[in-house]
C-alpha cells in the first residue's frame, strides 16, 4: 500500500454532513468537496483525481452524470458511489457507467475505508 | 234523467223516498178516483132502482084514490114518505093535471120540468132525469101514469046467444087515470160520495205516510251499513288499515262488508310486507353504504400508500443521510478516543469530540422529525378525527418530505404563507395528503427549473359567514385541457403517463376536502400554468352538495 499523502479524491454530495464526515475519516488524503454534479464536473476538467466518491440524488445534475463525466475526462480515476436510495437499478446504473463500487448509506468507516482503500490499490495496479 | 238524478248532490235517503212516495202517491190518486166513480156510480144506481120501485108501489096504491077522487086517502098513502128520507116531494095529479094530493116542495122550474111530463104522456111509461132546482140542488124526478083495469064488454054477443050471463063475454083493459111524479133529492149520494172521497184520501195519505216511513227504514236499513263502509274507507284513507265493518248481514251489503274487511286485512298485510321490505331496503343500504364507506376508506388508504410510496425514494434519501451522519461521526468518535489517551487529548480535540456529539444530537432530531411526519402522514383514515388544525403548520411540515424532491427536479419553491391563520377544525394527516398530492402534480406538470407557488391566507368572517383559510398551489406547467377539467376530480381519471399516478389524488383530495366542508378549484390555462386552491371554513360545517361541474375552465368541488 502506498503513500496516502498524494493521492487525490474528490467527494460529491449535495449533503453537507456527508461532506464534511468524509472528509474528517479522508484526513489522510487530499481532499476535495463539491456540493453538486455541476461543480464535479468543473472539478474534473480542471486536475485529475485518483478517486471520485459521489452521492447519486443531487439537484441539477446527478450523479450518474459526475460518473459519466469522469469515464470520459479522467478515465484513470476510480468512482464510488454512494446513496441512501439503493435499489437494484440505481446500483447497475452506476455500474454500467463504471463506478467500481457502491456503497449504501448508512455506512461504516470500515466498509468506507476498505472500499477506498481497495480502489485506490486496484487504480495503482492499473496505472503502474 | 235517473242517472242525473242520482248523480245530484242530493242526500241518498231523499233520492229514494222522493220517486218511491211520488210514485205511491200517483197509484193512489189513480186507483181512489176510479174506486170512488164507481161507487158514485153504484150510488146513482141504487138511488134510482129506488126511486122506480117506490114510484111503481105508489102508482099502484093511489089507484083507488084517484078513481074515487079522495085526497084524504092519497094524502095518507103519500103521508108514509117521509119514511124516505131522500124524498123531496111527490104529486098526484088527475087527467087534466090538477094536482089532487102533494107531499114536500117542488122547487124545479116548471118549465124544465115540462119536457119529462110531455114524454111521460106520450109515452104512457116511467120516465125520469136529473134536474137542477132553484135552490142548485140536484133532484132525480120519476114520472108514472096511475091505471086501473077496465072491463069492456063485447056488444056483438048478445043477441046471438039470448041469454045475458052465457053470452057475455069481456077483456080486460089498463086505463090512466092520473098521474104521479116524484123528486128525489140526490143530495145524499152527493153525501156519500163525498164522504167516500174523503176516506180515500185519508186513506191514500196513510198509505203516503207509512210507504215514506217503510221507504226510510229500508233506505236506512240500506244505508247505514254503506255510511259505516264510507267511514271506513275514509278512515283507511287516512292511514289507518286498524278499521273493520262490523255488519253482520247475509245478503250482498254483508258480503261487501266481508270483502271490505278481506280488503283491508290484505292491505294492512301489504303493507306490512312493503315495510318490512323498506326495513331491509334501510338495512341493505345502511349495509351497501357501510361496504362502500369501507371501499372508499380503502381507496383513500390505498392512495394514501401510493403517495408514500412516490416519497419512498425521498424520505429514505432524507433519512439514510442524517443516519450516515449520525452512525459515521458516533463510530469516528469512538475510533478516536479509543486511539487517544484522555491525559493526552488536547483542548481542541475534547471541541472537535463536543462538535461531533452536538452533530450526532442534531441529526438524531432530525431522523426523528422525518419518522414523526412519516408516522403521522400515513395514519389510517378510518378513524379521522378532527382536531384543530395550524394549516400553515401542516403546510410546513408536508413541504420537509417533498422539498428534497423538488431540489432533485431543479425546481423553486416560492411559499407565501399568510400570517395569523386561525386554526381550523380538521384532520392534520388528511390536510398533508391533499397538500402532498397538489405540490407533486404541480410538480409533474411543470418542467425542470420552473418554480411553484404555494400561498395561504385568510378571509376574515363577515356576518354569517365564518371566515375560511384558503391555500393555493400554482405551477407554471403545461396546464389542463378545458376537456379534462371537466374530469379532473374523477377517480381514475388521470394526464400522466402510464406508472406515473394512479388517477386517485385529486379524486381523494375532493373527498377530503369535502369532509371538511371545504372547496377545491382549479383554473388552467394551457401553456400557462395551474392554479388549485383549497378552500377551507374556519368551522366545520356539513359537507357541501356537489356544485354543477361546469364547462368553464374553473372547476369548483
Amino acid at each position: 500500500m502506498g503513500s496516502t499523502e498524494n493521492q487525490s479524491i474528490l467527494i460529491v454530495d449535495d449533503e453537507e454532513i456527508i461532506r464534511d464526515f468524509l472528509s474528517e475519516v479522508l484526513e489522510d488524503y487530499e481532499i476535495s468537496l463539491a456540493c453538486d454534479g455541476d461543480e464535479a464536473i468543473d472539478r474534473l476538467h480542471e486536475r485529475s483525481f485518483d478517486l471520485v466518491i459521489t452521492d447519486l440524488r443531487m439537484p441539477k445534475v446527478p450523479g450518474e452524470e459526475v460518473v459519466k463525466a469522469v469515464r470520459e475526462l479522467r478515465p484513470e480515476a476510480k468512482v464510488i458511489v454512494i446513496s441512501g436510495y439503493s435499489s437494484l437499478y440505481t446500483v447497475s446504473q452506476s455500474v454500467c457507467h463504471g463506478a467500481c463500487a457502491f456503497l449504501s448509506k448508512p455506512f461504516s468507516i470500515k466498509e468506507l475505508m476498505q472500499t477506498v482503500t481497495s480502489a485506490l490499490e486496484d487504480g495503482e495496479a492499473q496505472n503502474g | 234523467m235517473t242517472r242525473r238524478w242520482f248523480n245530484s248532490g242530493i242526500d241518498l235517503r231523499l233520492k229514494f223516498v222522493l220517486p218511491i212516495s211520488a210514485i205511491v202517491m200517483a197509484a193512489m190518486v189513480i186507483l181512489s178516483g176510479y174506486l170512488i166513480k164507481r161507487q158514485a156510480a153504484g150510488f146513482y144506481r141504487e138511488l134510482e132502482t129506488n126511486g122506480q120501485t117506490l114510484i111503481k108501489i105508489l102508482a099502484i096504491n093511489a089507484e083507488s084514490g084517484v078513481l074515487f077522487e079522495s085526497p084524504y086517502e092519497l094524502d095518507a098513502l103519500l103521508g108514509t114518505l117521509h119514511h124516505f128520507g131522500s124524498v123531496e116531494y111527490c104529486l098526484i095529479k088527475n087527467l087534466e093535471g090538477e094536482t089532487i094530493s102533494h107531499v114536500g116542495q117542488n122547487h124545479i122550474a116548471a118549465e124544465d120540468l115540462q119536457s119529462l111530463r110531455d114524454l111521460g104522456r106520450a109515452t104512457m111509461a116511467l120516465e125520469s132525469g136529473y134536474f137542477m132546482d132553484r135552490r142548485d140542488r140536484e133532484l132525480f124526478v120519476l114520472m108514472s101514469s096511475i091505471t086501473t083495469e077496465k072491463k069492456v064488454l063485447h056488444r056483438e054477443t048478445l043477441g046471438m046467444t039470448g041469454g045475458v050471463d052465457q053470452s057475455l063475454t069481456a077483456s080486460m083493459v089498463s086505463e090512466t087515470i092520473g098521474w104521479i111524479e116524484l123528486g128525489m133529492t140526490v143530495g145524499t149520494v152527493q153525501k156519500a160520495t163525498d164522504d167516500a172521497t174523503w176516506a180515500a184520501v185519508l186513506l191514500a195519505l196513510l198509505v203516503l205516510l207509512a210507504t215514506i216511513f217503510v221507504v226510510a227504514l229500508i233506505v236506512n236499513a240500506v244505508i247505514k251499513p254503506i255510511t259505516t263502509l264510507a267511514d271506513a274507507t275514509d278512515k283507511i284513507s287516512r292511514g289507518d288499515f286498524s278499521t273493520t265493518v262490523d255488519i253482520d248481514q247475509r245478503d250482498e251489503i254483508g258480503q261487501l262488508a266481508k270483502n271490505f274487511n278481506r280488503m283491508t286485512e290484505s292491505l294492512t298485510q301489504s303493507r306490512e310486507e312493503i315495510e318490512q321490505y323498506n326495513r331491509t331496503l334501510e338495512e341493505k343500504i345502511i349495509e351497501r353504504t357501510g361496504q362502500l364507506e369501507d371501499a372508499q376508506a380503502q381507496l383513500i388508504q390505498s392512495e394514501k400508500m401510493g403517495a408514500i410510496g412516490q416519497l419512498a425514494a425521498g424520505v429514505a434519501h432524507e433519512l439514510n443521510n442524517p443516519l450516515g451522519g449520525i452512525l459515521g461521526y458516533s463510530q469516528f468518535t469512538l475510533e478516536k478516543m479509543r486511539k487517544n489517551i484522555p491525559e493526552k487529548t488536547t483542548a481542541k480535540e475534547i471541541r472537535s469530540y463536543l462538535r461531533y456529539v452536538g452533530d450526532i444530537e442534531l441529526q438524531a432530531r432530525r431522523c426523528k422529525t422525518i419518522v414523526q411526519n412519516l408516522l403521522r402522514f400515513s395514519r389510517s383514515s378510518r378513524t379521522v378525527e378532527f382536531d384543530e388544525v395550524d394549516v400553515n403548520r401542516v403546510m410546513e411540515e408536508t413541504l420537509t418530505f417533498v422539498e428534497h424532491q423538488l431540489r432533485i427536479s431543479q425546481m423553486e419553491l416560492e411559499v407565501d404563507l399568510g400570517s395569523s391563520l386561525p386554526r381550523i377544525q380538521g384532520n392534520a394527516g388528511q390536510l398533508q395528503q391533499i397538500f402532498t398530492n397538489l405540490i407533486i402534480n404541480a410538480m409533474h406538470a411543470s418542467e425542470s427549473g420552473a418554480s411553484i407557488q404555494i400561498n395561504s391566507r385568510y378571509c376574515p368572517a363577515l356576518g354569517e359567514f365564518g371566515g375560511t383559510v384558503e391555500f393555493s398551489v400554482t405551477d407554471t406547467g403545461h396546464g389542463i385541457a378545458k376537456e379534462d377539467l371537466k374530469k379532473i376530480f374523477e377517480p381514475f381519471f388521470t394526464t400522466k403517463e402510464v406508472g406515473k399516478g394512479t388517477g386517485l389524488g385529486l379524486s381523494v383530495s375532493y373527498g377530503i376536502v369535502k369532509e371538511h366542508g371545504g372547496e377545491i378549484t382549479v383554473e388552467s390555462e394551457i401553456g400557462e400554468g395551474t392554479t388549485f386552491t383549497v378552500i377551507l371554513p374556519v368551522q366545520k360545517k356539513e359537507p357541501t352538495a356537489d356544485i354543477d361541474r361546469g364547462t368553464s375552465n374553473e372547476q369548483r368541488v
